[in-house]
């Protein structure tokens, strides 16, 4: 490793040295590529506390930043594909109108050929709809926002009509979520009056268009489902949903049963007549699970080795997990723990060959491996920055 | 890569079709597999769809499966309608179901009326892009039934212990205790399963996928040898063939390192069993790349010579960079954990008693899992941060990228499809706010 062949200066702050920097890997990029990177807010704060750190320029952060958007796209040019004409039109010949549509997410015009006769209205607008992924995801944090700030109104958004049903369906959590949403308060106030206005327009379209026969009327006062964070089924279900899904779910959990291990298929029978078909009863949730738990190790004091004995989890337990409702998109989304934040270290390669980058280009703050590549670096450095 | 089950379709499709014949849709952002399960005749395998629009360079447009019938891949444009694994573009996604399944001429011909759908999404979807979806296939097709249910659980109704291809006659029930890690095209996600329900609190993606390492391939070549930019076919194709998860990233960086100025590092100039030269299509005789061994012996200058002809390119540390990516995102900037972490945070959020089944059980489905040595590589990260005595087993099924296909046909045949479903009727008359939940809920506790 020390078969480096270049000679190391003092440091990156002595104005006249030659160009590069000997640089040993330590510190972490602090906000390296916030593209990808929805920061909550004690993690902002803790990245603003970094800024002054040596290693990372502004524009540097601003290449991650672009570089990792550029990675994200699904092509380097946008691709703009029509949808092609069919040979021989076997399922009705794409009829009729020209929809010229400005989107309210942005200032691209899109034309679509949409046959409006065979559709609903449900139907018409969604295939109409231009929003990519990150639109819809915006709405949602807007929604969310909205519910956080003024539940009210966030349930007058919600409320069901038969054009906006996809803004009645199921915020999981919604209330928990809101509180850990990653904006910051402003932003999200600012979004969530959008929204609420998107929205109402919308409604105000939709009540004039006619109403599609197809579409149920929305049961009274469903909002409340949507806010409770409850995704149980509702208790009116009807007949035939009922004998589909499996009735349980419509009582509240059984007390817990003291001995997990143990096989009570009698109880099951007692609360319903049996289902045909139904899924073989068990007394517990993991029966064949009996293998003794692992034996203790002398790490213990690690958190992850806290397990002297492991507890086996209670049916309690299984079952809270087993009918937990899903994360939203963002909840899912993993990021770093306080442990890792400080674990994971952030190796550095050469921009030109891709070896470990142990020099650092002054002017620009790029990596190269040794001299070889800091010369080709150079030539690009300089195109692009001037002296 | 179509199934060659086309005879057996045909007739399906010209005779009266049961009510209990099931369209089973993998749904993937490269690629839809689809087939059909049903009492009698089941296909044993799906057909594998191209899911996008493409455009070559004669600005000739394909649409799904009809990128078949394409030879020349040179500056291919693509358009998807699954964006980071959802679908979002119905339009583009329509036209190519309509002519997948439903046109006269369908390869998979259907009739939505008499089916049942039984259709993949990946986990923590948005409301709003579920209730498209309903309403898509309720209101636009109109099947007869329907399940929208999170594709990695499928994969619990597979047998695992012995991952077999054909899908069983009957599976008794789904397997007990999975941790199934998919990482595909858009994202990699790691999901407990326990007897069929996936537990949602767990459940953590990393936005690492296929599609960013074959841009990050790109950007590698383009800065190295040539610029690729314009060629995402061919680089994907490349990064199929020649990229392979290193199980010693230190060492193999050193052996791929040319040295400082002058120096002939003896790894570098030999390749250490690590270089391999590439081959580019040329358009002309070659529509494929072609992967070569590595010749020491000839210099770069002297290869150019003698096949004038070629455009070769020798890939050195290119080839486990990229996979590296998914066990340390934060070589390019991403703020997030590598798989190993992944796996490690999932399990956080569940009971440590769970862990030892969870560990023993892991399983992984999705194309980047073919990489050469990713299983091996994941078993000893993980081994790394737990304790000695959890037994970490990895297994990848010989089919890691229809196995959600094929555990989802395994699913229809099973009584939890019947409880899951949703038909037209109960759609009309409860409504896509109604279903959404239900869809939620899952199966919940059977006793
Ligand atoms: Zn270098
Ligand atoms: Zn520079």
């Amino acid at each position: 490793m020390n078969n480096f062949g270049v000679i190391e200066v003092a440091s990156q702050k002595t104005k006249n040295a030659p160009g590069w920097a000997y640089v040993p890997d330590t510190g972490l990029t602090p906000a390296a590529a916030a593209a990808l990177q929805p920061l909550n807010r004690k993690r902002a704060a803790r990245d603003k506390a970094n800024v002054g750190a040596p290693d990372l320029t502004a524009r540097q952060d601003a290449k991650i930043r672009k570089d990792l958007e550029a990675l994200d796209k699904d092509s380097h040019r946008d691709a703009q594909i029509p949808i092609p004409p069919k040979a021989g039109g076997s399922r009705g010949a794409l009829s009729s109108k020209l929809y010229t549509q400005k989107r309210d997410h942005g200032a691209d015009m899109t034309s679509a050929w949409i046959a409006q006769n065979k559709h609903t209205p449900n139907v018409r607008k969604i295939l109409q709809s231009q929003k990519t992924f990150a639109n819809h995801l915006d709405d949602y944090h807007a929604f969310l926002a909205l519910a956080e700030s003024n539940p009210q109104l966030a349930a007058q958004v919600n409320k069901p009509t038969p054009t906006t049903t996809a803004r009645n369906s199921p915020a999981p959590s919604t209330i928990t979520t809101a509180s850990t949403n990653k904006r910051s308060s402003a932003a999200s106030k600012r979004a969530a009056v959008t929204a609420a206005a998107a929205a109402a327009a919308k409604e105000e379209k939709a009540g004039s268009s006619k109403r599609p026969k197809t579409q149920p009327q929305p049961k009274p006062a469903p909002a409340d489902d949507d806010d409770d964070g409850d995704v149980e089924m509702t208790p009116e279900t009807t007949e035939e949903a009922t004998a589909a899904a499996d009735p349980s779910e419509l009582l509240p959990p059984r007390p817990d049963t003291s001995t997990p291990l143990d096989d009570s298929t009698t109880e099951t029978t007692e609360t319903e007549p049996p289902k045909p078909q139904s899924y073989p009863p068990d007394g517990t949730i993991l029966p064949a699970y009996a293998r003794p738990p692992p034996v203790p190790h002398p790490g213990d004091d690690d958190p992850l080795l806290v397990s002297r004995v492991p507890p086996f989890p209670t049916d309690e337990e299984l079952r809270a997990l087993m009918t937990a409702p899903p994360l939203s998109y963002t909840e899912a989304r993993a990021q770093w723990t306080e442990e890792e934040e400080g674990r994971y270290p952030v190796r550095r390669f050469c921009e030109v060959c891709g070896y470990w980058g142990r020099v650092k280009c002054i002017k620009c703050g790029a990596r190269v491996c040794a001299l070889e590549c800091l010369e080709a670096h150079r030539e690009e450095c300089l195109v692009r920055y001037g002296l | 890569m179509a199934g060659g089950g086309g005879g057996a379709r045909k007739s399906r499709a010209a005779g009266p079709v049961p009510l209990t014949t099931t369209l089973v849709l993998d749904n993937g952002a490269d690629t839809i597999k689809a087939g059909f399960v049903s009492d009698d005749k089941s296909d044993d395998k799906p057909r594998i769809i191209p899911n996008c629009l493409a455009r070559d360079r004669h600005r000739k447009i394909y649409v799904g499966s009809e990128l078949e019938k394409c030879k020349d891949f040179s500056e291919m444009a693509f358009r998807r309608p699954v964006e980071k694994g959802f679908i979002v573009n119905w339009e583009a996604q329509k036209e190519i179901w309509d002519r997948e399944f439903f046109d006269d001429k369908a390869p998979n011909k259907c009739n939505p009326s008499e089916t049942r759908l039984i259709l993949t999404e990946q986990p923590n979807s948005l409301p709003s892009l579920q209730t498209h979806c309903d309403q898509i296939v309720f209101e636009e097709y109109g099947f007869a039934s329907y399940y929208r249910g999170v594709g990695p659980v499928f994969n619990a109704y597979r047998d695992i212990q012995s991952i077999s291809r054909t899908p069983q006659v009957s599976i008794d029930s789904p397997a007990e205790v999975i941790l199934l890690i998919d990482t595909g095209y858009s994202h990699t996600t790691v999901t407990p399963i326990l007897q069929g329900r996936p537990l949602h609190p767990a459940i953590r993606r990393l936005d690492v996928g296929g599609k960013l390492m074959t841009n990050y391939l790109t950007r590698l070549l383009s800065v190295r040898h040539f610029d690729m930019r314009n060629e995402p076919y061919i680089v994907n194709e490349m990064k199929e063939a020649v990229c392979y998860t290193s199980l010693d990233f230190k060492g193999d960086m050193e052996k791929t390192w040319k040295g400082t100025r002058g120096e002939k590092r003896e790894d570098y100039v030999g390749g250490a069993g690590i270089a391999k030269d590439y081959v580019l299509p040329d358009s002309h005789t070659r529509f494929h790349g072609v992967v070569r061994d590595y010749e020491p012996g000839v210099s770069a200058r002297a290869r150019k010579t003698i096949v004038s002809t070629e455009d070769v390119l020798t890939l050195r540390n290119e080839r486990f960079v990229v996979p590296e990516l998914l066990f340390n995102p934060s070589d390019i900037g991403i703020r997030q954990p590598g798989i190993a972490d992944l796996v490690k945070q999932s399990l956080l959020a569940l009971p440590i008693g769970l862990w030892p089944g969870l560990l023993a059980n892991i399983v992984v489905v999705g194309g980047n899992s073919l990489s050469e040595g990713f299983c091996q590589r994941l078993q000893t990260e993980i081994l790394k941060r737990f304790p000695d005595e959890c037994r970490v087993r990895v297994a990848r099924p010989e089919d890691p990228i229809t196995s959600t296909w094929l555990g989802a046909a395994n699913f229809a045949k099973h009584e939890h499809a019947s409880r899951l479903e949703v038909t037209k009727q109960e759609y009309e008359e409860h409504g896509a706010a109604w279903v959404a939940r239900k869809f939620a809920a899952g199966l919940g506790l059977d006793s």
